[in-house]
């Protein structure tokens, strides 16, 4: 039924298709160039980023070192949770972090019930709209970004694009090298519905809560004008 | 899903009359519009982007077989299964087949308007498959036992109020009372996350489909859809064959014209590209996935007069601005798609007959076409299927009679102006003093709803006529002077 369905789907598109080579309907595609992007909240990648993170209901933090980062993971954990203990995809960047700095006590792979924190670092942080991006694999289980309560994200200053073009580049890149990720993910917010009464409510599916921590050489000012710029 | 078109007025009479859900769609119309207008605002570049990306949709139209087959290539090579469905049925039987071949008894389904034209849910549920949906609104009104009332807010017909009556008839709730919207949202997400864990298989639908890569796009806030697509071990894509795009940065471009006139936001929480089944190393995801892409008449459309119809994007920005739909709600149009969309739609993909009273659920204001970001010409095509409606002699014949004798007088201007020369003054002398009509002979269908606003002196040709006069006069006074 399928093999039929299919040609006979085809052959009616071939009379209502525009004739052309494969050749040319690449060109005229490339003639139609690339689309505009809306212009950054705030001059400087890294006061963008924050400022539409906080947009999105996220919270934020900046660390200038792998043990700040850490240290600030620990904060919140102890501030929300009254515990030290997360989960964390197999990431050697994640690895590699020096957890004994704050006392953080990571487990190492798939979130599993009753686990409600997980810290993924993210593969790239998106400007335009605020979001971060991973991709699945054994760096970052989709578990890890849908169901913690609070989802904790690193995101490493070098890893800061303006556009979700520019974020394709990157993507197609990864591609090349180790074949296409199965899921890319935007995250841009913690998980929201309005579907009753048009209120909106936190915490639908995924996480209730999201905290991005910027990663590097961050502006000293940048976070204190984030805040001021997310809030008009 | 069961069709109701026909009976659009009486329907939007009943809606009108339930003042609870009235007063619900009142704030739509008001709140919608308002973060809609606050996103576009905010992005100063929207109508350059819009042109863009309708440059791009028809380009992707115009070779839609090159681009199909592109994909269907990427996909299959990224490990997908694709099946092509003619029709509705066809695409339930297929999806049926694929649930029967893993003995799946459990299905989590995210939100798809394409499931719900094909009536998929009920199709799987009489072959004894446990279907769930796990998008908050589509839960909500599947537990109700109803049908979308908007396409992208699907249950925003209903009170909290009614919603906590619906759990408490459902669930298991002991002693809690839900009192607050967002206990309500916990207890779906609690309910729901057990089904999660449970299904055998995922069904999702797709916002778009890359041909460049094989991905499918997946847009959602609440992330259900994604849950769907990762945690049960086969994952079945529905969607149809118009939502290809040539490239990847095409799916993110038209992104950002699809949320900010759907909700007002930059990007929804969730925006997922998927490929196929997980690969050699991945922890998880599920083992076997398929695209099942339908057709039914979206190839028709394609080579008609309506095939612009083919580049919308589903952000129901023109239910929100619509008068009509944000007056009687979208069960009135006693279909899947309400509201200008809908009223196009639905004709193009069940019959005129059928439906021919929605194309006339217009006020022809022109702001669904405004606030389009696909930029259809949605009032043309509802005056084009109205067009159709009278060729075809499906509205009553009283109607066309007297569009008939207006076209004959309108093609007669001397005899035109002549009757309205007479006419006007009639009313403009009996009607001045109360500067309107309650009631008017051969106009009751206007007067029993509003009056009728008395019209001034003269018609307009008269007008017209008497300023040419003066002028002429004018003209001649001054040459005559000089």
């Amino acid at each position: 039924m399928s093999t039929s369905a299919r040609s006979d789907i085809f052959s009616r598109l071939r009379e209502v298709s525009r004739d052309a080579s494969a050749e040319q309907i690449q060109r005229e595609r490339q003639a139609l160039g690339t689309a505009v992007a809306p212009a950054p909240p705030a001059p400087g990648l890294c006061l963008g980023f924050l400022t539409n993170v906080l947009k999105n209901r996220g919270s934020v933090d900046c660390a200038s070192s792998r043990s700040e980062a850490v240290k600030a993971i620990g904060h919140h954990l102890y501030s929300h949770f009254r515990s030290h203990r997360l989960v964390a995809g197999n990431d050697p960047r994640l690895a590699a972090m020096p957890w004994r700095d704050a006392g953080v006590l990571p487990r190492f792979g798939s979130l599993e019930a009753g686990e409600p924190v997980a810290l993924s670092f993210a593969q790239l942080g998106v400007v335009e709209t605020g979001a971060i991006l991973t991709w699945t694999g054994r760096a970052n289980p989709a578990a890890n970004n849908l169901l913690p309560e609070h989802h904790i994200v690193l995101v490493d200053t070098a890893d800061l694009v303006a556009t979700m073009e520019q974020a394709w580049e990157r993507i197609t890149i990864e591609s090349e090298k180790n074949g296409r990720p199965r899921g890319i993910n935007f995250i841009a917010g913690p998980s929201s519905t309005a579907d009753i009464e048009g209120q909106l409510v936190y915490g639908a599916h995924g996480p209730r809560h999201w905290h991005v921590i910027l990663l590097g050489n961050i502006p000293a000012d940048a976070l204190a004008l984030a805040r001021s710029s997310a809030s008009v | 899903m069961e069709q109701h078109s026909d009976t659009f007025l009486e329907n939007a009479s009943a809606a009108l009359k339930n003042s609870a859900q009235a007063e619900r769609r009142d704030f739509i119309a008001l709140f919608a519009p308002l973060i809609r207008t606050a996103a576009v605002e905010g992005f100063a570049e929207f109508d350059t982007l819009r042109a863009h990306v309708k440059r791009v949709r028809q380009h992707s139209l115009d070779h839609l077989e090159y681009y199909l087959g592109k994909f269907e290539h990427e996909a299959v090579h990224n490990g997908n299964h694709v099946h092509f469905a003619r029709d509705g049925a066809e695409m339930n039987s297929i999806v049926l087949e694929i649930c029967q071949q893993h003995s799946a008894r459990r299905v989590a389904k995210g939100k798809s308007m394409v499931t719900e034209e094909t009536g998929l849910n009920s199709f799987l549920q009489r072959a004894g498959l446990q279907v769930m949906e796990t998008d908050l609104g589509e839960y909500i009104i599947q537990q109700a036992g109803e049908t979308p009332s908007h396409i992208v807010a699907p249950a925003l017909h209903k009170s909290a109020g009614e919603i906590r009556a619906l759990f408490q008839s459902k669930h298991d709730l002991g002693a809690r009372e839900l009192p607050e919207t967002v206990d309500l949202v916990s207890e779906a997400r609690q309910v729901l996350r057990e089904h999660f864990m449970k299904a055998d298989v995922g069904i999702i639908g797709a916002n778009a489909l890359i041909a460049e890569n094989g991905y499918s796009m997946l847009v959602t806030n609440e992330g259900n859809g994604d849950l769907c697509a990762n945690l049960p071990r086969v994952l079945i894509v529905c969607t149809t064959i118009d939502r290809v795009l040539p490239l990847a940065q095409d799916a993110t471009a038209m992104l950002r014209l699809l949320v900010r006139s759907a909700t007002g936001q930059a990007q929804t929480c969730y925006t997922s590209f998927y490929s196929g089944p997980r690969r050699e190393n991945d922890v998880d995801g599920p083992i076997e996935t398929h695209f099942v892409l339908l057709d039914n008449k979206r190839s028709d459309i394609l080579g008609g007069d309506y095939r612009e119809m083919l580049e919308c994007i589903r952000c129901g920005a023109c239910l929100n601005h619509c008068p009509i739909y944000t007056s009687v709600g979208g069960h009135a149009y006693g279909w899947v798609y309400p509201g200008p969309m809908g009223s196009i739609l639905t004709p193009l993909l069940t019959s005129l007959e059928q439906s021919n009273a929605l194309p006339n659920a217009c006020t022809s204001c022109g702001r669904c076409a405004e606030v389009c970001p696909a930029d259809i010409p949605l009032p043309d095509l509802l005056r084009d299927l109205r067009h159709e409606e009278t060729t075809k002699k499906l509205n009553a014949p009283r109607w066309r009679r007297g569009l008939k004798m207006h076209a004959w007088l309108a093609r007669h201007p001397p005899l035109y102006q002549a009757l309205t020369g007479m006419v006007i003054p009639v009313l403009n002398l009996f009607g001045r003093r109360r500067g309107s009509f309650k009631r008017l002979p051969l106009a009751s269908g206007w007067t029993g709803q509003r009056d009728f606003p008395a019209p001034q002196k003269g018609t307009f040709m008269q007008l017209y006529k008497a300023k040419l006069k003066r002028q002429a006069a004018q003209e001649a006074k001054r040459n005559h002077e000089h």
